[in-house]
């Protein structure tokens, strides 16, 4: 008994330092701002007032919240859409390349850099009238090429190729993982029942890697909720309020109109669908994986 | 594509020679198209390092010269001398993440070891009540972060980044996977021979454990080096910018130096390139290993 106590004592000082931090950073500001939320303060001025449910209603009459609900939804189609090139890549690169680490360097290295410095140089080939994009547009017969970053109606899937291309690796990674521990003995099976290449991707590996896909694209969709910076160095949310996605929508309310009540409120929304997500992973890994 | 492999497999079972040398022309033209593929791929960086070294006149040249004409450095040298020197941003940078990434790794690595390790009541609610941080986003804690860094005076203030930054909730889940992958019976006889949970900790699973610290200390560097979000929120002087938030600044000063600009982002990108091309290995493997298990 004693020496279970002293086990028991032991185990939490292990923890301790690290709790304090959990503490201090992550749990007490979380419950505060879960408190602010229905509040009406403003750090410019000094009263604070309980108002209920006032930032919510305000909320959901709130033509940019909407706007921004629905720039958040083009911007996660960025997450499938780099899923499915990266599970192309991977299954090249699994077999069927010479010089294969040098590939996988090339195609990971966007990922490992900062995407707030590397989205300033698209930012430079996107440039509609000199840009490379354009120009190499224009050079096969469009003779209107789109405004991407400039113009409204083609900001978002601008930023959409950025993040595709900056997923791309990340999810290469997995899959060249998930793809080692295909077992041979399945894709042999499959070629002498005389399956085509095509069919035993469709019908044997990609079932196998299930698992992997489920992963890449929960964890792909709740990264991609959590992040901003990207977008914010190259448009601020622009041109109008066609890249404000709603993770930049809490900072543009804290930051640049200082309504916290209303940001804290916002910011809870981001979480509510993020625990969703999550949600779905933890039922859905049973029900919709192949294991 | 392949009309079929059907026709393949009897070929390949009858005589190795000729259909290797068939998959090879398959093999090496994935090769070819892999690597075009791969080069759109590097583009940016191709196009991004060229630029910073060629003449106002040449950067939006179409069809492009990849190779400028007359190569200068004086893009380079106005971003790493002068008032806003990149010297600066560095050393701030450089600061924050060594500090964070020694300290989180370590705190990590500690709790990781309570949780994986010993026993203690509560220990799997408190758990499950950090795995559920890690469903809050980042944008709940920064208003109350602000709030309470500017009541207690670290807002703009390197503290404001360093001390949350020495707590890495995503590094303990990390370890602990690490730690509960390594057999129970070898810190059984351990303890049996006496040694306590420190010795433990400090003589046999941390080295053990040092490839997963590694992957922890390697990504955990390079979050904190690319950190942007966290900087913009809560640092305002230009002496205390990090890298991306001086990056930002010179690109928003100078916004018509395109090759200011492109030097300054291959500045901040370079060092990344780097450390990613020596500790790749273990980046790939925290990212799978953390992935694939979690």
């Amino acid at each position: 008994m004693n020496w279970n106590r002293k086990q028991g004592l032991t185990g939490y000082l292990f923890i301790l330092p690290n709790m304090i931090g959990v503490i201090l950073f992550f749990i007490i500001p979380a419950l505060f701002s879960l408190g602010m939320m229905f509040t009406n303060y403003k750090y410019t001025s000094p009263d604070i007032k309980f108002t209920g449910l006032d930032n919510l209603t305000r909320l959901f009459k709130d033509p940019i919240f909407y706007q921004s609900l629905e720039n958040t939804a083009i911007f996660l189609a960025a997450v499938p859409i780099s899923i499915a090139l990266a599970f192309f890549v991977a299954l090249a690169l699994n077999q069927n390349v010479y010089l294969k680490s040098m590939l996988r360097t090339m195609y990971f290295l966007p990922y490992i850099t900062s995407g707030v410095a590397v989205s300033f140089v698209w930012m430079l080939l996107f440039q509609p009238s000199q840009g490379i994009i354009n120009n190499v547009l224009r050079s096969i017969g469009i003779a209107n090429p789109p405004g991407w970053l400039s113009t409204t109606d083609t900001s978002m899937f601008a930023i959409d190729i950025i993040w595709i291309w900056f997923l791309l690796g990340y999810n290469m990674i997995i899959y060249l993982a998930a793809l080692q521990e295909v077992p041979q003995e399945m894709l042999e099976a499959a070629r002498i029942d005389g399956a085509s290449r095509w069919r035993t991707v469709v019908s044997v590996i990609f079932p196998l890697v299930s698992p992997s896909t489920f992963l890449l694209l929960i964890t792909g969709l709740i990264s991609s909720m959590k992040t901003f910076g990207m977008i914010q160095a190259v448009t601020q949310g622009g041109p109008g309020n066609s890249t404000t996605i709603l993770s930049m929508y809490v900072y543009q309310n804290a930051f640049r109109y200082y309504e916290m009540g209303y940001a804290s409120a916002i910011s809870w929304v981001l979480f509510a669908i993020i625990f969703i997500i999550t949600m779905i992973q933890w039922v859905g890994q049973k029900k919709w994986v192949h294991y | 594509m392949k009309p079929s492999s059907t026709a393949l497999a009897p070929a390949a079972a009858a005589g190795s020679s000729r259909s290797k040398s068939r998959v090879s022309v398959g093999k090496l033209a994935m090769t070819l198209l892999m690597i075009a593929a791969g080069l759109l791929m590097i583009l940016p960086f191709a196009w991004m390092i060229s630029t910073s070294f060629k003449s106002p006149s040449e950067v939006f040249q179409y069809p492009v010269s990849w190779i400028p004409k007359a190569p200068s450095l004086q893009h380079h040298l106005k971003v790493w001398t002068g008032e806003d020197s990149f010297v600066r941003y560095y050393y701030n940078s450089l600061k924050i993440a060594v500090i964070c990434t020694i300290g989180a790794t370590f705190l990590a690595a500690f709790a990781a070891y309570g949780f994986a390790r010993t026993q203690f009541k509560g220990r799997n609610q408190l758990f499950m009540l950090y795995l559920s941080m890690m469903m809050v986003p980042p944008q709940v804690l920064f208003v109350p972060k602000f709030i309470l860094f500017d009541k207690i005076g670290i807002y703009n203030t390197h503290l404001a980044l360093i001390l949350p930054g020495l707590f890495s909730i995503f590094g303990v889940f990390l370890l602990r996977q690490f730690f509960m992958s390594i057999p129970n019976d070898i810190t059984e006889s351990a303890f049996i021979d006496g040694a306590g949970h420190f010795r433990i900790f400090f003589r046999l699973l941390v080295p053990l454990a040092k490839p997963a610290i590694a992957t922890l200390a390697i990504l955990d560097f390079s979050w904190m080096w690319n950190d942007y979000e966290n900087a913009l929120v809560f640092l305002l002087d230009r002496e205390l910018y990090t890298v991306p938030l001086g990056m930002q600044n010179f690109i928003l000063e100078f916004n018509v130096d395109y090759n200011g600009m492109m030097a300054a982002t291959s500045a901040s990108i370079v060092p990344m390139i780097v450390v990613f091309l020596l500790g790749q290995r273990y980046i790939i493997q925290g990212i799978t290993g953390s992935a694939v298990k979690g």
